[in-house]
């Protein structure tokens, strides 16, 4: 699975797949803000993100869309005067809401982070570290979860003879795929993706792009990136923040080349940003 | 694959999502109880210091009762042993500040000097090795330190003093006198321009360098003709003292000159000013609370230090003649406690035991006080620096 | 000028700084080396067969004969002194019977017991001179009487050596001064020694022979207790101020406090001690290890919790963010991720602290330590005082009964605290490089 990866080209732009089981949506978003100390980073936003499709969140830097993702799995409780309003649900479920478990929606929705954030552990804890937390003891067990995630993750084959070494030694881009496996080995229904691929040289960039693309077919995932080719190229669906607000949102080929607002023409287009 | 989110599917998912009440109830009671405890456990230190403060005020205050205030600040006349003990502790708190004085002026020039070279002047390889060398001062325990000027540096000063004295005053105020004739000799010429500049500024280097070779040559005969009765007295103890406050006030003051920006400094350089006028002008005023809480930190160290004193201050309760003789044994705060008290604890309960908390307290108070100060001043300090 | 004057005037300072240490180290290095090698005379092995049953025996024996053999003349001479001092009249008895007195025991001083004589109870008064150095020195005390010469009024008296020979000019000792002079060497047989075991051997009659083995563990029972109390809760704490506090007026409460109690003087912590560990809740019936622990444990605590909370506060934030996504509760993600990736940092405060609490002398003063005393089993601890390399330094150089005779034994103490001081923190210091390098690699 792992030599033709890096050969294999997704076309520069690709159509929502319109086939029927897709079209439910998992992520409800309606009049959502987020705040950081009264002062609105994202403003009543609304929008429904479908289900196992790409929905790619793009902007300028400051324009709220890593605010955006990190509301989705409640990352942005770790700041301090952070506050939400409006409605931002799962599966129905307002997240917000007190009796909201927080470790069950952080499993439920796995996150990639902007910079690869190994831990300066083995290959093989990092991945398990999410399995151990929720519970899982037994090693054999361990190593299928451990397998598995790496395969999917289309890290296996570098690193199966190794797992004992400390990640921290891989190279930029496995790091990165290595902590798409730490995110999918808790067997997530959503994976945030926040510009995955900003830190990594072309190369493993184009190889984390394939990996989304196989990911897709299990996973709803978001990908914040400020790349608009990685955009186009990655995603089904395609939201657009200026300045805390939802611009316009549709699909990617509209988006990129039809769209209805003229901020969103002049982003793409390259006038500001 | 099945991949419709159904009516079914989403509610899987909104019970997964879910907590039940009573895991709710379980889960925000088992976060307080974390919190507590750790609240509990991070306390340790405020309940340390206000039990310190008590069992030491607690210990005191009988003192009171039994004898008094008044003789214990007044009076020189310290006997706690016999039948009619007299408790005067002025001398001893004499002692204490003695060498505290004579330790900062050991340490702090040259604890702040240090502390510029490290910052702005030495090129970082240097500082690489420097930096050991004074976590080394800082780590080797007092009472090394203690012996050392008591079974080194006691006989040595004993034996050969005046002369020794003599090599230890142009060490130090030999530098001392040369920069300060730099600094002088600028001053007065800078109005003068060209030729009028060289000249004026040749003619005040002779002068006054000539006078501070003078003054040095004189200080040489007098001290060479000393004759120290006994190497345990307050110079050897400052000096020591003052050594063992170095690290302290070098890596404060270090930290202070470091916290001044860089912008700061390349500002005063783009004005044409060089690093001496950059240092002096620019960056010292502007590290002036740092370098004051360094020195606050280095005198509550050699306030504070119990065993080098107790070693080698010679022990005596009384205050020297003339009070500024640092060749004369003196006793401190500190070393009365450790010394005394093997003898007090078989009375507890005595004025003799009492008395020694009393001094405790001072001592704490003193502490207390100059750790607030030299807080607040940083605090200030730090304010004033991110606006 | 300017500059380069204050560039130089820099320089000195820091290169003074240099010397202090070298002055500081240099002598106590030099001669703290030779409580470890050193020249051992014949008194010496004969010490340690009898005491500690070391060396081979026959040959021991043999040499010790050998040199009472080399002895015998002195004593003969001694002999025909006593001899001659009784059938003499008066006034030469009243002349030489007190020089003679004091050149008896001063033999007695260098050889041990003069043969047939009876056995002094103290072991000290057993045993001849077991250095050669300090043989040297009492040879030079039957040799040379020390006398002040006070002819010049202006100044202090001046130290004149005499020689004791000539005091007994024209007796029939006169000739036992050269026979000292020339055959000490057979008579004392000095041989380098290497006694690594100063380390772990007792000491016999109060530091005169034997080694430090109580003070180096009473001083390892002392530092290691006090961590073990001031970590947890440092570490603790520090994690709270890192992790868990905000900027409350709680918190910056508690972190005056601790600062406060870094400022605390050494010596109030020894009287806290006493009065609250030992006389207010009696850890201990009275002065113990424990209590001494636990007054160095508050001691090093300030010290633990900053360490190890920069070490915690260093930890980058993405590993934090890593564990919450992956459903990791706080706490759970303090222990598993920050805790182990500040581990290093943790470690170099906590060894600093270790050299600090094993040096420090005036809080166990009044809580732990004795001058004289036996290894103490772990168990013991909680209730026995101990004797500890610090405490004893001082007492050895000060209190003392006989302070010139033990430099050698005071010097390897010391030296022996500053080895592990410098040890401990010289580890701190290469961790710690390891560290930036890694963090910035």
């Amino acid at each position: 699975m792992n030599n033709d990866i890096g050969e294999l080209r997704k076309p520069e732009i690709r159509g929502p797949d319109r086939s029927p089981d897709r079209t439910g949506s998992i992520i409800t978003a309606k009049d959502f803000s987020v705040y950081y100390w009264k002062k609105a980073a994202v403003s009543e936003v609304s929008f429904d993100i479908p289900a196992r499709q790409v929905t790619a969140i793009i902007g300028p830097s400051g324009c709220g869309k890593s605010t955006f993702l990190r509301a989705i799995n409640r990352m942005n409780d770790l700041i301090p005067g952070c506050t939400t309003s409006g409605l931002l649900s799962l599966g129905g479920q307002d997240l917000y809401s007190s009796k909201v478990d927080v470790v069950s929606l952080r499993k439920m929705v796995g996150m990639v982070f902007q910079k690869p954030n190994p831990f300066p552990k083995s290959i093989f804890d990092n991945v398990a570290y999410g399995p151990r937390i929720h519970g899982a003891r037994d090693r054999g067990a361990l190593s299928n979860i451990v397998r598995r995630s790496l395969e999917r993750a289309a890290l296996w084959d570098e690193v199966k003879g190794r797992l004992s070494d400390n990640a921290l030694g891989l190279s930029g881009g496995q790091q990165q795929r290595l902590c798409i496996a730490r995110a999918i080995a808790v067997e997530p229904k959503i994976l945030l993706m926040d510009e995955p691929a900003s830190a990594l040289d072309p190369q493993s960039t184009s190889r984390i792009e394939d990996l989304i693309g196989e990911l897709r077919r299990e996973y709803t995932i978001v990908i914040v990136t400020h790349n608009m080719q990685q955009a186009a190229r990655v995603s089904d669906m395609t939201a657009f923040f200026y300045e805390g607000d939802l611009i316009e949102f549709g699909e990617t080929t509209q988006i990129f080349t039809n769209p209805t607002e003229k901020r969103t023409e002049d982003y793409i287009t390259g006038r500001f940003g | 694959m099945p991949d419709v989110i159904k009516t079914a599917d989403s509610e899987r998912l909104r019970d997964g999502l879910l907590m039940s009440k009573g895991a709710l109830r379980m889960q925000s009671v088992g976060a307080l109880a974390g919190r507590s405890i750790l609240i509990a456990i991070a306390s340790s230190s405020l309940i340390a210091i206000l039990f310190i403060f008590y069992f030491i005020i607690r210990d005191a205050l009988p003192f009171f009762q039994i004898e008094g205030i008044r003789e214990f600040l007044t009076s020189t006349r310290w006997y706690p042993s016999r039948e009619e003990a007299e408790f005067g502790a002025l001398a001893i708190f004499f002692g204490s500040a003695l060498v505290t004085l004579g330790a900062v002026v050991v340490a702090v020039p040259m604890g702040v000097l240090a502390a510029l070279c490290l910052s702005d002047i030495l090129p970082f390889s240097i500082r690489q090795v420097v930096k050991p060398v004074i976590e080394m001062l800082a780590a080797i325990p007092s009472v090394v330190y203690g012996f050392f000027a008591l079974v080194v540096f006691a006989p040595l000063m004993q034996e050969r003093g005046g002369s020794m004295l003599a090599a230890g005053a142009w060490i130090i105020f030999a530098p001392l006198a040369v920069l300060a004739t730099a600094v002088l000799s600028d001053l007065l010429s800078s109005r003068l321009d060209g030729k009028a500049r060289l000249v004026s500024q040749i003619v005040s280097v002779a002068l006054v360098g000539g006078l501070f070779l003078a003054g040095l040559l004189r200080m040489h005969g007098f001290l060479v003709g000393l004759t120290i009765v006994s190497g345990t007295n307050a110079l050897n103890v400052s000096i020591i003292l003052g050594i063992m406050a170095l690290p302290t006030i070098v890596s404060v003051s270090e930290d202070a000159l470091n916290a001044v920006g860089r912008d700061l400094r390349e500002g005063s350089y783009a004005l044409g000013a060089t690093r001496a006028e950059t240092l002096l002008r620019v960056v010292v005023p502007a590290a002036r609370s740092g370098i004051m809480a360094a020195v606050i930190l280095g005198v509550m160290r050699a306030i504070g230090e119990t065993m080098v004193v107790w070693m080698a201050s010679g022990n005596a309760a009384r205050i020297p003649g003339p009070w500024f003789n640092f060749l004369e044994p003196i006793r401190t705060l500190t070393a009365t406690i450790a010394g005394d008290m093997g003898e007090a604890d078989h009375v507890t309960g005595s004025a003799r035991y009492h008395v020694l908390f009393v001094m405790a307290l001072c001592l704490l108070m003193f502490a207390f006080i100059s750790n607030l100060a030299s807080e607040i001043i940083l605090r200030r300090a730090r304010k004033r620096g991110s606006v | 000028m300017l500059d380069g004057s204050f560039s130089t005037v820099g320089v000195i300072a820091i290169v003074l700084m240099f010397i202090s240490l070298v002055i500081l180290l240099g002598p106590i290095f030099a001669r703290g080396f030779g409580a470890f090698v050193f020249k051992g005379t014949v008194e010496y092995r004969k010490l340690m067969l009898d005491k500690f049953g070391r060396g081979d025996r026959e040959r021991i024996i043999a040499e010790v004969a050998g040199a009472a053999k080399t002895r015998e003349p002195v004593y003969e001479l001694m002999e025909q002194f006593r001899v001659e001092l009784k059938e003499k009249d008066y006034d030469y008895r009243s002349r030489y019977g007190q020089p003679f007195k004091e050149l008896e025991e001063l033999v007695e001083d260098l050889f041990g017991p003069a043969p047939g004589s009876s056995m002094p109870v103290l072991v000290r008064g057993q045993y001849g001179q077991t250095r050669w150095d300090r043989a040297n020195v009492k040879l030079g005390n039957i040799l040379f009487i020390e006398e002040y010469d006070y002819s010049d009024s202006s100044k202090m008296g001046e130290l004149v050596l005499v020689p004791r020979a000539d005091l007994f000019a024209g007796t029939s000792l006169e000739p036992l001064f050269r026979l000292l002079e020339s055959d000490i060497e057979k008579m004392m047989r000095p041989r380098t020694t290497v006694y690594w075991r100063f380390l772990f051997d007792g000491s016999y009659d109060s530091h005169f022979f034997g080694g430090i083995w109580p003070e180096l563990l009473g001083t390892f029972y002392l530092a290691i207790g006090a961590m073990l109390f001031a970590v947890p809760l440092g570490v603790i704490t520090a994690i709270y101020l890192a992790e868990y506090a905000g900027d409350s007026r709680f918190v910056s409460l508690l972190r005056t406090c601790i600062s406060s109690l870094a400022g605390v003087p050494s010596i109030v912590f020894g009287l806290f001690g006493l009065a609250f560990f030992i006389n207010a809740i009696h850890v201990s019936p009275s002065k113990s290890v424990l209590a001494g622990s636990f007054t160095l444990a508050l001691l090093v605590l300030p010290t633990v919790i900053r360490a190890s909370e920069e070490a915690i506060k260093a930890v980058p934030r993405s590993y934090k963010e890593g564990a919450m996504s992956l459903g990791a509760g706080k706490w759970r993600t303090v222990v598993t991720v920050i805790l182990p990736a500040a581990l290093p940092g943790i470690l170099t405060s906590i060894i600093i602290s270790l050299g600090r609490a094993a040096g420090e002398t005036a809080p166990i003063i009044f809580t732990a330590a004795v001058s004289v005393g036996k290894p103490l089993a772990l168990w013991e601890t909680m209730s026995q005082p101990t004797p500890a390399l610090p405490w004893n330094i001082y007492n050895l150089a000060t209190e003392h009964e006989a302070v010139d005779e033990i430099r050698h034994v005071q010097y390897g103490m010391v030296v022996t605290l500053i080895v592990l001081v410098l040890l401990l923190n010289i580890t701190a210091i290469v961790l710690r490089a390891r560290i930036s390098k890694k963090l910035r690699g």
